[in-house]
């Protein structure tokens, strides 16, 4: 398994893909924390956190990054000389995602060093209550586990649809129309939406969601998309 | 252990909804030779190779690599080194990074991919991204990643597409170098000149059936020409013996299913005196239109007869 990550993340280093995707991010998160700070002049613990949070800054970024990456594969026909190296899919599948994930939470870990360093010093020169340890804690952990689950569940989704289109506007769709909607239907099942856990995880927990709800729903989340991706991969003619 | 079978394919089928690619496909590969695998567009070739190496579920039917499914293989890159798109690469990507990627999944050292790049000639192209490559660099770059694990078997699939007639000798150079060092060879082209100057066997389908296997010499006989002044004595002495002979219209003879030691036997014992006796060979390109041109998936071509052949002693 080791030697298929390995080869994995050696194709995920060798593109201009995740060097593009990285800097949307870093735009993301630099733009985010400086304006968020200096227009919203934030005073509360909840305000200050919410300047810091990269991770939900990011998600949508690495969830699309996971999906072009997995259709980057069909699109161009680079599937089938990985799978005469391994031939069980399955494996296969799990050290993509693997490898995404860890380029996943690498991501984070930068973006999370990037908005401390702006977000840090800017927020000394505010009004209120500091951060604890504990906030930034949070923020960083959430912010990786968001960043490594969501390019993961992008993985699974590019898996399923394979057409590389289709993806991207299927998780804009997804994540921006369908969920949204989902709160007419019944409030309280936005609480369970992929967008609403994302949240919660990288806010190191929300109103609508502790920390740790949140975490079990992503994980519920990744888990599900994982497992049709694995099933359908496994049923299909590699092209 | 020459002569032992390296790829076996036993009622291999494809259906694709009411489309059957591949229908009851049955043929071996001699373990160190290079077959030939021909057959017309949409004869179900590729298909047939992706079966094979466990990239397509076969409907019904099996395809063994020394034994083995591929996917039942214990180290499929050491084992079976196999090129089916042309390169599979990234375009975003170098030639070299490819290979390391593919060396990094098969545990193979990054040594190695210096050495296949080498071997194909592309070293001083490796750093280019892949999508700038002409035709011929991809072909290049797919047998570069088909070499990584120094594999005992290869399977090819039109490896001379794009190639200039330097990289077309090159590939059978390279061919003939992979048979000799014992090595087994399963290469499917249409370019049939240059498959007769390379392979040993040929495996010929057609509307996804098997229309002729074998030695690619029993595929271009076309008989044996006898000349002699007594045409009629020698047609009834070969008559007696099983044998059908066609008149050619300058009086020649045109014997089948007979070496020319066979027919000089016979016309020996008859004592009929023989002015030419002589092997008769056809173009392997003659050879695979007189296979393929049959256009009822019903009526295999293999079935039908030169012009020349049927006479006997009643007709």
């Amino acid at each position: 398994m080791g030697r298929l990550v390995a080869g994995e993340l050696i194709k995920v280093r060798t593109t201009r893909t995740a060097l593009g995707f990285g800097a949307a991010s870093l735009l993301l998160v630099v733009a985010g924390v400086t304006i968020t700070i200096l227009a919203g002049h934030p005073d509360t613990i909840d305000d200050k956190r919410s300047a810091l949070n990269f991770g939900d800054a990011i998600s949508l970024v690495v969830l699309l990054f996971g999906a072009v990456g997995a259709t980057g594969e069909f699109r161009h026909r680079t599937l089938a000389p990985a799978v005469l190296i391994a031939p069980d899919r399955l494996r296969l599948l799990v050290a993509r995602i693997g490898a995404y994930a860890l380029t996943g939470a690498a991501l984070a870990a930068v973006m999370a060093l990037v908005t401390f360093a702006i977000g840090i010093p800017l927020l000394a020169g505010e009004s209120g209550p500091d951060l604890a340890g504990g906030d930034y804690a949070k923020l960083v952990a959430g912010g990786l586990l968001v960043s490594a689950l969501a390019v993961a569940i992008g993985v699974a989704f590019g898996t399923l649809v394979r057409n590389q289109v289709f993806a991207v506007i299927g998780v804009l769709v997804w994540i921006t129309i369908l969920e949204p909607l989902v709160g007419l239907i019944k409030d309280r099942l936005l609480d369970y939406t992929l967008g609403s856990a994302l949240t919660g995880v990288a806010e190191g927990g929300s109103d609508r969601l502790s920390f740790g709800g949140a975490i079990v729903v992503l994980l519920a989340w990744t888990v599900v998309m994982l497992a049709a991706a694995a099933i359908v991969d496994g049923r299909r003619d590699v092209e | 252990m020459a002569g032992a079978t390296a790829i076996e394919a036993a009622g291999l089928t494809k259906r694709y909804a009411d489309v059957t690619a591949v229908d009851d496909l049955t043929f071996a590969v001699r373990e160190g030779s290079v077959t030939g695998f021909l057959g017309p567009n949409g004869a179900g070739k590729t298909t047939t190779l992706r079966m094979v190496l466990g990239l397509a579920r076969p409907t019904t039917g099996t395809a063994t690599i020394e034994g083995r499914r591929y996917v039942e293989l214990d180290d499929p890159a050491r084992t079976v080194g196999a090129n089916l798109e042309v390169a599979g690469a990234h375009p975003g990507r170098s030639g070299r990074n490819h290979l390391r990627a593919l060396a990094a999944m098969a545990g193979l050292p990054r040594s190695r991919v210096d050495e296949v790049l080498r071997l194909v000639e592309l070293d001083a192209a490796a750093d280019r991204r892949a999508g700038k490559y002409s035709l011929g660099m991809r072909q290049r770059l797919g047998l570069a990643a088909t070499l990584l694990g120094d594999p005992r078997v290869l399977v090819l699939d039109e490896p001379a597409n794009g190639l200039d007639p330097q990289g077309i000798r090159w590939l059978r150079d390279f061919l003939r170098g992979m048979a000799a060092e014992g090595r087994t060879v399963l290469v499917s082209s249409h370019v049939l000149a240059e498959v007769a100057q390379t392979v040993d066997d040929v495996v010929v389908i057609h509307h996804g059936r098997l229309v002729q296997q074998g030695p690619v010499q029993a595929l271009t006989s076309a008989g044996v020409l006898v000349r002699s002044p007594r045409a009629n004595e020698l047609r009834t002495a070969l008559y007696n013996e099983g044998l059908t002979a066609a008149e050619t219209p300058d009086g020649a003879l045109v014997v089948e299913g007979a070496d020319a030691a066979r027919v000089g036997e016979v016309a020996f014992a008859a004592g009929v005196p023989l002015h030419e006796l002589s092997p008769r060979a056809t173009s392997l390109e003659e050879a695979f239109l007189a296979l393929t041109s049959d256009p009822d998936p019903a009526a295999p071509a293999a079935e039908k007869a030169p012009p020349w052949a049927g006479w006997s002693p009643e007709s």
